[in-house]
C-alpha cells in the first residue's frame, strides 16, 4: 500500500501531463473564485472604524451564532437521516427498495423555499392541515423551523453520496468482521463506517454549505442568518456592509472546508462489489418503510397537495400577466442543461486531479471550487453585474454569463461526484492499459472515462436540478425578459397570486424528478 | 467602484451637459438636442415630440408616436404595471418595452453596480427613496421641463431628476372580527403602546415604503422618538416581522394576526378575491403612519434612448396612464387635473404628512436604528 502510494507520488512529480492538469485546475479554480474579488472590493470601501463597529456588534455575533447553529443542525440531522436511509436501501432486505430509494432521494428536487411556502401554508393555527384535522398545528418558524425544512430538503445529498459508497464497497469485509464475532453494530462502526466516512463527509459538506447559502427559507421563517442579513443590507443599498458580512461568511466557509478536508480525507476506497449478507429486517421492515413514507409525505405530498389546492381553488384572483407559458419551462431546462454540461466539463480536470494526486495544490484547487456554493446567489449575482456591465458588456445580460454564475454556484456538486468516481477506479486498470502501449490520453479516453462516466453524469444531474431551483442570481443576470419557472413562481407568489405559482412549481418538480431518476439509474450502473 | 468615487466629477459633467441641452432647446435647435440625446434611437429630441404634458392631463392622442425598444428596470411588480405597458405597446406598431422585474433593492443595487454602463433606459420603482438615491449617485438624468412642470411639486423631485407616476399611502390593515374601525387610533405612536395590539401586530421591515416611513418618522419626530417607537414595537408589542407583504396581509385576513402596518393594496387584492374576508384598512392622521409616497420613474444618465424614455414618461403622465393607476391599482394620481374616484378616502380626508420625498433617500440612519433595535428580517 505504502509503496504503491510512493510509486504514484513519484509518477506525479515526473509527469508533465499532470503539471498541465494542475495548471488547468488552477485556471478553473481561479475563474470560479474570481467573482469573490468583488466582495473584497466593496468591503474595503467601508470606513475602517465603522467596519470594526459593525463587525464586533452584538447583532453580528448573533448572526454568526445563528448561522453556525443552522449549518451545524442541518449537517447533523442530514447525516442522521441520510445515512440510515442509505444503509436501509442498499444493505437490507427492505421490500420495494427501488421505490423507497426514489422516495428518499426526491426531496432534493424541491426548492427549500417552495417547501417553506408550503409548510407555512400547511401548518399554523389556520393552515390547511389544521383545518383538515380540526386540530390547531404549531406554526413552523424560527431557527428550529428553518433547520427542519432545510434538513428535509438537503439530507438527500448525504443519502446519495453514502448510498453510492455503500454500493461500491466490498461488503465481504463486513462478513469477515462478522465471522470474527463482531456484532452487527460493531461491524458497522469498525468496518463499514471508515469505508464510507469520506462519502458521508462529502454529502454532509454539500448539505451544510447549502444551509449556509440558503436565503429563501430563513427569510421566510424570520431567522436572521448571514444570507438574510446580507439581503437586508442590499435592500437598503448598504452594499458595503453586506460585503463585510459576506467576508465573514467566507471565513466560516473556509473553516468548514478545512474540517471536511480532514474528516473526509480519502483513504483508498476498496473497489469491488461483492454482495455480502444483507441485514434481515424482519418485523422492523414496517417501521423502516413507515419512516421513509413519513418523510416522503411531509416533503413531497404536502407541498404538492398545497400547490394542487392553490391551483384548483384558484387562490389569489386573476392576473393574466402571470399566465403560464411552456417557454418558461423550456428556458429553465435550457439554462440548467447548459450549466450541467459546463460544470461537468470543469469538474473533470479538478475532480480527477484531486483524486489522483496527493499534492497540496490539487487539494487546494478542489476546495476553492466549493466556495461559490456557500456564497448566497445574490452576492455572486451582484458581483457579476459589476464585472459584466463594466468589463464584459458583450456578454452582460446574456445566457453565457448567467450560465457562468450557475457554474460558480454549483460546480462543487459535480467536482464531488467526479472525484469520488475517480477514486473508485482501480489503479491497476489504467496501468494495464499503459503497459499495453496505450498513450495517457488514450488510456483516459478508453479506460478511465468510461469507468467514471456515471459519476460525471450524476454530478451533471445534481447541477441541473439545483440550477432549475436557483432564484437570486437568475433574477439579476437573466437576459431581460427571459423568464423561467422559478422567476414566474417568485413573481406570482410574491404578489399573492398563488394559483399562478402552483403550475410552474408542479412542473419544476416533475422535470427535476425525472432528472433524479436519471441520476439514480447512473448510480446503479456505477455499482 | 469607480462610479462612486467619481461622483463629483461626473456631476460637473452632467451640469455642463444640462446647460448645453438647455441652450440648445432655447434656440430651438432640435437637431443639436437630438445629437446630445444619444444614439441608436428613432426619436429626435428630448423635448415633446408633439404636445407637452400638462397638469390638466393630455391624452395619448396628443402625444408623439413611440418607436423602437425601450429597456426598463422595474421594481414594480408585473401584475401592477405590465397591463399598462401592454396597453401602450398596443397603441404603436413599432414600439415595444423590454422589462426586467426584480425587487427594489436588487434593482437599485444593480443600477449602482452597472453605473454608466447600465442597459436600462428607465428605472420604474415603488418608492421615491430609490429614485432619490439614484439622483444622489448622479445616475439620473434631468427630466424635460414639461414633465417637471406638469406633476404636482409634492410628488416629484424639486431639481427635476425624477417624477412620481402614482401615489400610495401607508395604511393600517386590520381584521374586522377583532377590531371595529372606529376603535382604532389615528396616531401611529399609539400602535406601539396600546396593549390591545400586543402580540397581534405586524410590520414588514424589508420593504422600501417601510424604510421610507422610518426615515420620515426620524425627520418629523426625531431619532429618539423613532427609536422608542421601534423598540416598543419589538419588545413590548412583540410585533411579528414579515418579509413578504402578501403573507403579512393574509395573516390578518385569516386571523393569525389582527393588525398589519403596510401598504393598502395587499388588502385590496385579498378583498378583490374574497369580498367576505374579514379585512379592512384604516389610516392614521397627519403623521408618518400615513406617509404619502410615490411610485415613479427616472431616466438614466447612461440611457441609450433618453428621447424615447422621455416620451414614454409623458404617456404615463397622460390621462390614460393616470386613470390606469386609479382604476386598476387603487392608487392616487399625481396630476392635479386628474380626479381620484376610487374607494379609498380622498387625500384631504387623511391629511397625509407634507414631506420632501427627496429626504427619503437618507436611509443609513434609519437602517442603523432598525438594526440596533432588532427590527430586521
Amino acid at each position: 500500500m505504502a509503496s504503491e502510494r510512493l510509486e504514484r507520488l513519484t509518477e506525479v512529480t515526473n509527469d508533465t501531463s499532470k503539471l498541465g492538469l494542475t495548471a488547468l485546475s488552477g485556471v478553473i479554480a481561479l475563474l470560479v473564485a474570481s467573482p469573490l474579488l468583488w466582495i473584497a472590493l466593496r468591503a474595503t470601501q467601508v470606513d475602517p472604524d465603522r467596519a470594526l463597529e459593525l463587525l464586533i456588534s452584538v447583532r453580528t455575533g448573533d448572526i454568526l451564532l445563528t448561522s453556525l447553529g443552522l449549518t451545524l443542525g442541518v449537517t447533523v440531522f442530514s447525516i442522521l437521516i441520510g445515512v440510515p436511509l442509505a444503509v436501509l436501501t442498499t444493505r437490507s432486505d427492505l421490500p420495494h427498495r427501488r421505490f423507497w430509494t426514489i422516495v428518499a432521494a426526491l426531496p432534493l428536487v424541491i426548492p427549500s423555499y417552495i417547501g417553506a411556502f408550503a409548510f407555512v401554508s400547511a401548518f399554523g393555527r389556520h393552515g390547511e392541515v389544521s383545518e383538515f384535522l380540526g386540530v390547531p398545528m404549531p406554526r413552523i418558524q424560527g431557527l428550529a423551523g428553518a433547520t427542519l425544512i432545510i434538513t428535509l430538503y438537503t439530507y438527500p445529498y448525504v443519502f446519495l453520496t453514502t448510498r453510492a459508497a455503500l454500493l461500491s464497497m466490498d461488503s465481504s469485509l463486513v462478513d469477515a468482521a462478522r465471522t470474527l464475532n463482531a456484532d452487527r453494530l460493531e461491524a458497522f462502526r469498525r468496518v463499514t463506517l471508515p469505508q464510507i466516512r469520506p462519502a458521508i463527509a462529502a454529502g454532509a459538506l454539500l448539505a451544510g454549505l447549502y444551509a449556509i447559502s440558503d436565503f429563501g427559507t430563513p427569510a421566510f421563517l424570520h431567522v436572521e442568518v448571514f444570507t438574510s442579513a446580507i439581503y437586508w443590507e442590499f435592500g437598503a443599498i448598504n452594499v458595503e456592509y453586506a460585503a463585510l458580512l459576506s467576508l465573514q461568511l467566507l471565513a466560516v466557509t473556509g473553516i468548514i472546508l478545512l474540517i471536511e478536508a480532514k474528516v473526509g480525507k480519502d483513504e483508498d476506497a476498496s473497489g469491488g462489489s461483492a454482495t455480502g449478507a444483507q441485514i434481515r429486517l424482519g418485523r422492523w421492515k414496517w417501521p423502516a418503510m413507515g419512516g421513509i413514507a413519513g418523510i416522503g409525505i411531509v416533503t413531497l405530498v404536502v407541498p404538492i397537495a398545497i400547490f394542487g389546492i392553490w391551483l384548483v381553488r384558484g387562490t389569489g384572483g386573476s392576473a393574466p400577466t402571470y399566465a403560464f407559458e411552456w417557454a418558461y419551462a423550456l428556458n429553465s431546462v435550457y439554462l440548467a442543461a447548459l450549466a450541467a454540461i459546463v460544470a461537468s466539463a470543469f469538474a473533470l480536470p479538478v475532480g480527477y486531479l484531486a483524486a489522483r494526486s496527493d499534492s497540496l495544490l490539487a487539494r487546494l484547487f478542489e476546495r476553492v471550487t466549493y466556495v461559490g456554493f456557500a456564497v448566497p446567489g445574490v452576492v455572486i449575482g451582484l458581483a457579476l453585474v459589476f464585472f459584466g456591465a463594466n468589463y464584459a458588456g458583450w456578454i452582460y445580460r446574456t445566457v453565457p454569463l448567467l450560465v457562468f454564475a450557475y457554474v460558480v454556484r454549483f460546480l462543487p456538486q459535480a467536482v464531488s461526484t467526479t472525484r469520488t468516481s475517480v477514486l473508485q477506479v482501480d489503479d491497476r486498470l489504467p496501468e494495464a492499459a499503459r503497459t499495453l502501449n496505450a498513450g495517457r490520453v488514450e488510456t483516459f479516453r478508453r479506460v478511465t472515462l468510461p469507468l467514471i462516466a456515471p459519476g460525471v453524469v450524476a454530478g451533471g444531474v445534481l447541477v441541473f436540478l439545483t440550477t432549475m431551483k436557483e432564484l437570486p442570481a437568475t433574477l439579476m443576470l437573466q437576459p431581460i425578459g427571459m423568464d423561467t419557472l422559478v422567476t414566474l413562481i417568485w413573481s406570482a407568489h410574491g404578489t399573492a397570486y398563488y394559483r399562478y405559482a402552483a403550475l410552474p412549481a408542479l412542473i419544476l418538480v416533475v422535470i427535476s424528478g425525472l432528472s433524479m431518476l436519471v441520476l439514480l439509474r447512473q448510480e446503479d450502473f456505477n455499482a | 467602484m469607480q462610479q462612486r468615487d467619481s461622483n463629483q466629477t461626473r456631476r460637473t459633467a452632467t451640469n455642463r451637459r444640462q446647460f448645453l441641452g438647455a441652450t440648445a432647446a432655447s434656440v430651438g435647435a432640435l437637431t443639436l438636442a437630438g445629437c446630445l440625446g444619444g444614439s441608436g434611437e428613432d426619436l429626435e429630441g428630448y423635448d415633446p415630440q408633439s404636445s407637452a404634458v400638462e397638469a390638466s392631463a393630455v391624452s395619448w392622442d396628443d402625444l408623439g408616436d413611440l418607436e423602437g425598444e425601450l429597456t426598463i428596470y422595474s421594481a414594480r411588480t408585473a401584475d401592477q404595471i405590465d397591463p399598462l405597458f401592454e396597453e401602450i405597446e398596443a397603441e404603436y406598431d413599432d414600439f415595444s418595452v423590454s422589462v426586467d422585474y426584480d425587487d427594489e433593492g436588487d434593482q437599485l443595487a444593480s443600477l449602482l453596480e452597472e453605473g454608466e454602463n447600465s442597459p436600462a433606459d428607465l428605472f420604474y420603482t415603488q418608492s421615491s427613496g430609490e429614485l432619490a438615491r439614484l439622483k444622489e449617485e448622479a445616475l439620473a438624468r434631468e427630466l424635460p421641463d414639461d414633465v417637471i412642470d406638469a406633476v404636482d411639486d409634492n410628488y416629484s423631485d424639486s431639481d427635476g431628476y425624477w417624477t412620481g407616476a402614482s401615489g400610495r399611502v401607508r395604511a393600517i390593515q386590520y381584521n374586522t372580527n377583532e377590531f371595529d374601525g372606529d376603535d382604532l387610533t389615528d396616531d401611529i405612536f399609539e400602535y406601539a403602546t396600546d396593549d390591545r395590539f400586543e402580540d397581534v401586530i405586524s410590520t414588514r421591515p424589508n420593504s422600501g415604503t417601510f424604510r421610507s416611513f422610518i426615515v420620515a418618522m426620524i425627520e418629523e419626530e426625531g431619532e429618539d422618538a423613532t427609536r422608542e417607537w421601534v423598540s416598543s414595537m419589538v419588545d413590548d408589542q412583540n410585533a411579528t416581522l414579515y418579509s413578504s407583504g402578501s403573507s403579512q396581509a393574509e395573516a390578518v385576513a385569516d386571523g393569525e394576526q389582527a393588525i398589519a402596518l403596510g401598504n393598502q393594496y395587499y388588502a385590496g387584492r385579498i378583498l378583490g378575491n374574497d369580498p367576505d374576508a374579514p379585512l379592512d384598512v384604516a389610516f392614521t392622521t397627519n403623521d408618518p403612519g400615513c406617509l404619502f409616497n410615490v411610485s415613479g420613474v427616472a431616466i438614466l444618465e447612461g440611457a441609450d434612448k433618453p428621447n424615447l424614455a422621455a416620451e414614454f414618461t409623458r404617456h404615463i403622465l397622460a390621462v390614460e396612464g393616470q386613470d390606469f393607476f386609479v382604476e386598476t391599482n387603487g392608487e392616487y394620481p399625481v396630476l392635479d387635473g386628474v380626479d381620484y374616484v376610487g374607494d379609498l378616502p380622498a387625500l384631504d380626508e387623511i391629511n397625509p404628512l407634507e414631506f420632501d420625498l427627496n429626504k427619503l433617500s437618507n436611509v443609513e440612519q434609519a437602517q442603523d436604528l432598525l438594526r440596533q433595535e432588532g427590527m430586521t428580517v
